[in-house]
């Protein structure tokens, strides 16, 4: 077999599909021919792809092979062992297993008959491995003529003081070194080296230790030992099992309450999504404030909530962070079932939410949520940091002992120390690990990680069972002590969780759980609609000791307090000094569709308007008068109050742009710019609408004093429904000019506020509803939607 | 493990069932090392704090046992993060030692290169030490050993102080074994200290200098006389007030072999310096044109035992003073090591270590304090009185709530319930007091009532000739009335915990006839009367004592 094309060629159909299991992109695109599969397999990124995921030993492996070819005659696996000192007959086992992988991957190939091994490596792995592989010098020159390396002792031992160091500190690698300067001992020693030929002039100034001389010093070897095993733990603790398993559980716990609490809290109080995806830095702070945790772990949990599709933009305008319907299965589910969920998905994530808050190389803040946390490469690390973690098991492992690790199974791709810490803090925060020790939980969601994708229900069942089995048992019952605390001595259960969350402050957490009752707490409870008789019963329910006299007192106490005062919503109301005047009329069912409420014999509420209350009082024959805020009489009801906006911003309003024309020279404006949309018009659209736009300022500069502008949303209905409509099939075509031929133009706009604003921008691009232009005097691009421009102008001078 | 008593929170506090088999065994393995939080009834709060590892290494005890300790009787697995804490936080205690050099004097010196490098670099300790004997040891100005040690403790370093004490001059003290009869007709009865108290001797002597900790009505000024007997030295003695002096005298007088003539009192009144001189904080802290002009009675005589009573009120500038002191032997007494001012670490770094501590209720159980039960009673304000209330000025509601006009009634109701008891009432307000004095019938001590007239009276209460008496603050500190079985609180300045501790102290010393004692409190309703109550209730129920509330309305049906 002459070529390792002959040898591709030569595989079998199974060693083919093997080979193209073990380096996918062999197979995309499809080779025509195996020639040209051949020649992709030797290519040198095709080697370099499949290298970056080699681990040491294969490394050491494909460097030995490569090191010896030529300078044995033929290189077998036990020539291979022996180089990398795989003494014992297992480490040389070990070898021959890693060299038959190697050979599947075509890294290796066999140019020997049958029984008679000649290793060689694939054309591209030279290239890729370096020239000094495992630190070995270049192959000697043919020319030179090779010294007898038999006695080599000898021989450098009759050669000038110094010769001995030189070689030493060549042998293994780097094995380049500089020449010394002339008239030196060290140049002379050198100078011999060089003509006993155990050194070769390189360059100019540099020799190099030829590889027979370099394989000689080492006594044949290429590596001094064989790395088969990952480097042991330097700075690990021991961790017991049990230990690493309860922290786990308690870690899950407090994952999932955080999750909770975050949910919960955004349920009540959305966080808005920023302009450009993510979470504002105010409300992470807000977030962490909430969580009682800092910063970064906040981080990780709103990405954790985000990654489990609890949360998710909910693409209004403006856009916020919402729950959604996947939070309703959260609610129902159980503590362990919940963790499943974020386990799951966190075992899926894409994202670095340890990036978050840190900034990007335009400087700019990453926001947790935002699609600047999102890398491809994370799956395979974390499946690596828990691959790393497994093997270590009993073991807390310092992030250095990890990286190390790492550095073990991808010496050729070392993740970033960063990237390592964070997930090991991600693994940390979701109970993963306990004290740093992959837990149980942790290796139920290794076949998750970084096997096969199974049957999503079945892992997340297997998941919760996994932290089931670690996780404290459930405890129903609460002591209630005098001090109006209560201590949960385990682990509360939903149904009594629920209850505590409502009436009682949480002080401290852990094994147990403590809270303590307060007038705020209990008023919380009562708030939510439960009577001072409900509290107390399910208080004493759930006790094994009766309720102290002081709690039931704080609670009763609290109780007749809450309702001493009440609050309500109504629109208007109608009183009386006289209380037989209103008599009836809350029960009048002519007057039911009022919803009439009695505050006090003299006072009834009703949601209806004041002018419609007393239309309907009215109807029924009742008089009634009109009270202003202050109580006194009012004659009618007062306008709404006008807003003062003076002429100059009204004239640029774009409601006033919209709104009928006041005078016959702003009607002639509309009507010219109608047909110019039709496409009737004659004159260029440019200078039409110029006028028009003109013509419609002129408009309203006397209008608009009295106009009452609308909210902004009125602004936009009126865009949007077609009120504008005219201005804007032509606004279009003005647009997608300007975009084609680079035109600056003048823009109308209103802004998020309804305002008005007039920017001179050149439009870039049209598309989806949207405007990206650059604002040349500002030098920053705008976005905007294009129903919030009320018109386009060119811009005649430039 | 799987059903210990203990629960761990990773919040650094310990929770101890109280009904579990192994409670007790349990206490008393943790109670060197964790300061009881709270103790109602069903589940105790201990907390672990740096000072009180530091306690319990100065005690002698290691991490190894302290984890031990949490591991054996936990319930559950303890969070592997305190577990790393405490042995980090212990072994932070006696890198650093204070010793006599033979040649030398007082240095520091220590067992790790690394930490004397770090504390010397702190801006702290600049000028508290002289040269640098080796990379171990360097010198220290005698006058700054208290000072470098607080210094120590701030840093996170604490010293172990090895270096001695001076011997002080030779006086011969020893406890009599019968006590002297207060009154001519009372006959002399024999007595011994309490297994608790010879303890805490023990406990101090063996660890030089350090904090006593036991519980109002406990007798600590017995523990006092016996570690003035052990000593045989001249000592000064300093208490809060003249009052509380009176008494240590007293008490000296009849525990101990001194006689009247040989015991100082240096007040504001008097200034005698003798062989044991009592002087109050007061004194010690009375500046004349900015200088303490007190301060060489710290040097009159070459004291060989220092005693601080109350050591939680020691005021700040005693502090000061005492850092020079530190030759001597120190001895601590208190009820309770928590200071309002956040100032424990001080009292940890110049008075000394906590050498003794016995919770309350383990003394109330083995009978040297009376159980007590504590009633909050409230008042509901007559209408006129709730509208003043409501619209008065914010600083003048707690004095309107406070005083208000029913809780006479209320306190004339209680009293009449206990016929049979020694009653006190304490309050803050003069005239609030005076008129109650006038509806009880009962006579008043205020600030301004003669020191004389107030033994006059305390001894007329003693001996029951007078069964009811008002008080106002000044009873607080340090006053002795055995026979007080019900007090009645009706106005307090807002509910301080020393307070607290001091006001259940008056009725809470044991009852010849062991019955149990009352304390009501009588609070204004709606009110920051009541605010203030709830933090009485706390602290009250956090000691474990049984603590009720009835409205003044159905006070005749409790009891």
């Amino acid at each position: 077999m002459a070529t390792f094309s002959d040898a591709v060629r030569e595989r079998s159909d199974d060693e083919l599909v093997a080979l193209l299991r073990a380096r996918p992109d062999l197979a995309s695109p499809s080779p025509s021919t195996l020639r040209s599969l051949a020649a992709r397999a030797s290519s040198r990124t095709s080697v370099e792809r499949a290298l970056v995921h080699a681990d040491t030993p294969t490394l050491q492996v494909l460097e030995a092979v490569l090191a010896l070819e030529g300078e044995l005659p033929a290189v077998g696996p036990d020539d291979v062992a022996a180089a990398v000192g795989a003494q014992d007959p297992d480490a040389a086992a070990a070898v021959r297993g890693l060299l038959a992988a190697v050979a599947e991957q075509a890294l290796v190939w066999d140019a020997g008959e049958a029984g008679q091994p000649d290793l060689r490596p694939a054309p591209g792995l030279g290239e890729v491995l370096g020239p000094y592989p495992a630190g070995l010098g270049p192959r000697r020159d043919p020319g030179s003529p090779a010294p007898d390396l038999t006695g080599l002792d000898s021989a450098v031992a009759a050669l000038p003081p110094g010769a001995r160091e030189v070689l030493d500190a060549l042998a293994w690698g780097p094995p380049a070194g500089v020449v010394p300067p002339d008239g030196t001992a060290a140049r002379r020693a050198v100078d011999a080296l060089v003509d006993a030929g155990l050194l070769q002039r390189a360059e100019a100034r540099t020799v190099v230790l030829p590889r027979d001389v370099g394989l000689a010093l080492r006594d044949g070897r290429t590596h001094r030992d064989p790395a088969l095993a990952p480097p042991a733990p330097r700075s690990a603790r021991t961790v017991r099992e049990d230990t690493a398993d309860a922290e786990s559980a308690s870690a899950a716990l407090e994952a999932v309450r955080l999750v909770d609490v975050l949910v919960t809290a955004w349920e009540e109080n959305p966080p808005p999504v920023l302009r450009a995806g993510g979470l504002g830095v105010r409300d992470v702070r807000r977030a962490a404030q909430t969580l009682d945790v800092d910063e970064a772990t906040a981080a990780a949990v709103v990405e954790l909530a985000a990654a489990a599709g609890l949360v998710a933009d909910d693409g209004d305008a403006p856009a916020s962070y919402v729950p959604t319907t996947v939070a309703d299965a959260w609610d129902e589910a159980d503590d362990a079932d919940r963790w499943a969920m974020l386990a799951v998905a966190w075992a899926a994530s894409r994202r670095t939410p340890w990036l978050a808050g840190t900034r990007d190389e335009k400087g700019a803040t990453r926001a947790p949520l935002s699609a600047d946390l999102h890398r491809a490469w994370v799956p395979r690390l974390r499946g690596q940091v828990l691959a790393a973690l497994a093997g270590m098991p009993g073991l807390a492992p310092s992030t250095g002992d990890v990286l190390a690790d790492l550095a073990w199974r991808t010496p050729r791709a070392v993740p970033p120390e960063p990237a390592v810490e964070g997930l090991l803090r991600e693994a940390a925060l979701l109970g993963i690990t306990g004290a740093g020790s992959l837990a149980a939980p942790g290796r139920a969601l290794l076949p998750v990680v970084t096997g096969e994708p199974t049957a999503d229900g079945g892992a997340a069942a297997a998941l919760a069972g996994a932290l089931r089995a670690v996780l404290p048992a459930e405890v129903d019952e609460v002591l209630l002590q005098g001090d109006l605390t209560g201590i949960v001595p385990g682990r509360p259960s939903r149904a009594l969780a629920s209850l505590i969350g409502r009436t009682a402050d949480v002080e401290s957490r852990g094994g147990a759980t403590t809270v303590r009752f307060s007038a705020a707490s209990v008023t919380r409870a009562l708030d939510l609609g439960a009577s001072a008789d409900d509290l107390l019963d399910e208080l004493g329910r759930r006790s094994p000791v009766p309720v102290p006299q002081p709690l039931e007192y704080l609670v009763r106490d609290t109780a007749r307090r809450h309702e001493a005062l009440r609050v309500g919503t109504a629109s208007s109301y109608v009183r009386a000094a006289d209380p037989a005047v209103l008599a009836g009329l809350a029960e009048d069912p002519r007057l039911a569709s009022l919803g009439l409420v009695r505050l006090a014999p003299t006072v009834l509420a009703t949601a209806v308007p004041a002018a419609e209350l007393q239309a309907a009082l009215r109807s029924r024959g009742l008089l009634a008068a009109l009270e202003g805020p202050d109580g006194r009489p009012l004659g009618r009801l007062r306008r709404p109050p006008r807003i003062d906006r003076g002429p100059g911003r009204g004239a640029r309003s774009a409601y006033a742009v919209a709104s009928a024309p006041v005078s016959d020279d702003g009607r002639r404006a509309l009507v010219e710019r109608l047909r110019v949309a039709d496409g009737g018009g004659t004159r260029s659209p440019f200078s039409s609408t110029a006028a028009g736009a003109d013509a419609a300022r002129a408009t309203v500069g006397d209008g608009a004093a009295h106009a009452i502008l609308p909210p902004p949303t009125a602004v936009d209905r009126l865009a949007r429904t077609g009120a504008v409509d005219g201005v804007a099939g032509d606004t279009l075509a003005l647009l997608r000019e300007a975009v084609r031929d680079g035109e600056h133009v003048w823009l109308e706009l209103v802004d998020a506020h309804g305002r008005p604003a007039r920017r001179r921008v050149r439009p870039l691009r049209l598309e989806a509803g949207r405007l990206r232009a650059l604002d040349t005097s500002r030098g920053a691009e705008l976005t905007v939607a294009v129903h919030r421009i009320a018109s386009v102008e060119p811009d005649e001078g430039g | 493990m799987a059903d210990g008593p203990l629960i761990v929170q990773s919040d650094k506090s310990l929770l101890l069932e109280v009904d579990h088999p192994r409670a007790d065994e349990a206490r008393r393995a943790i109670a060197p090392f964790a300061e009881l939080e709270r103790a109602p009834e069903h589940v105790h709060t201990y907390r672990l704090t740096n000072l009180g590892l530091w306690n319990a290494r100065a005690a002698g005890h290691d991490a190894e046992q302290v984890v031990d300790t949490l591991i054996e009787f936990s319930r559950y697995p303890v969070p592997h993060a305190l577990l790393v804490d405490v042995a980090e936080t212990m072994s932070r205690y006696g890198r650093l030692t204070l010793t006599s050099h033979p040649t030398h004097g007082l240095v520091l010196q220590a067992t790790d290169k690394a930490v004397l490098a770090e504390v010397l670099k702190s801006k702290r300790t600049a000028g508290l030490v002289g040269e640098r004997v080796d990379d171990e040891t360097v010198v220290v100005h005698p006058s700054e050993r208290g000072h470098l040690k607080q210094v120590l403790v701030k840093l996170g370093w604490p010293a172990e102080d090895l270096a001695g004490y001076v011997d002080g001059e030779k006086h011969p003290i020893a406890l009599s074994p019968v006590a002297a009869p207060r009154t001519p007709d009372e006959a002399p009865k024999p007595w011994e200290m309490r297994p608790y108290q010879a303890q805490a001797v023990d406990g101090f002597w063996h660890g030089g200098s350090g904090v006593v900790v036991l519980p109002c009505g406990a007798g600590k000024t017995i523990v006092g006389a016996g570690a003035m007997a052990k000593s045989g030295t001249t000592t000064l003695i300093l208490v809060t007030n003249t009052v509380s002096a009176r008494q240590w005298k007293d008490e000296l007088v009849r525990r101990t072999t001194l006689t009247e003539d040989e015991i100082g009192e240096y007040s504001g009144t008097r200034k005698e310096i003798k062989p044991v001189t009592i002087a109050t904080y007061q004194v010690l802290t009375t500046k004349r044109k900015g200088v303490y002009s007190h301060l060489e009675l710290l040097d009159a005589r070459d004291w060989g035992l220092v005693v601080y009573d109350e050591v939680h009120l020691l005021p700040a500038p005693i502090f000061r003073m005492t850092a020079d002191l530190q030759a001597r032997r120190r001895l601590g007494l208190t009820a309770t090591l928590v200071r309002e001012d956040g100032r424990e670490d001080e009292v940890f770094s110049l008075i000394g270590p906590k050498r003794y501590d016995a919770p309350w209720k383990d003394i109330e159980a083995q009978g040297y304090i009376a159980p007590a039960d504590c009633v909050e009673v409230r008042l509901t304000l007559p209408e006129h009185d709730r509208m003043v209330y409501a619209t008065a000025e914010p600083e003048d509601k707690y004095r309107l709530a406070a005083t208000a006009a029913g809780k006479n009634r209320v306190v004339e109701q209680i009293v009449a319930q206990h016929p049979d008891d020694q009653v006190l009432v304490i309050g803050q307000y003069l005239d609030q007091l005076e008129e109650l004095s006038e509806h009880l019938d009962a006579p008043l001590i205020t600030g301004a009532t003669t020191v004389r007239e107030r033994q006059r009276l305390f001894d007329a209460f003693r001996s029951g000739e007078v069964t009811r008496l008002v008080v106002s603050k000044v009873a607080n500190f340090s006053i002795d009335l055995p026979e007080a079985s019900v007090a009645i609180q009706v106005s307090g300045s807002f509910g301080s915990r020393q307070e607290e501790a001091q006001r259940l102290g008056r009725v809470m010393r044991p009852k010849a006839d062991g019955r149990t004692a009352h304390f009501y409190a009588v609070v204004a309703r709606d009110t920051v009367d009541q605010d203030f109550a709830a933090h009485r209730q706390r602290f009250l129920a956090e000691q474990g004592y049984a603590y009720r509330i009835v409205d003044a309305e159905d006070l005749g049906v409790v009891k």
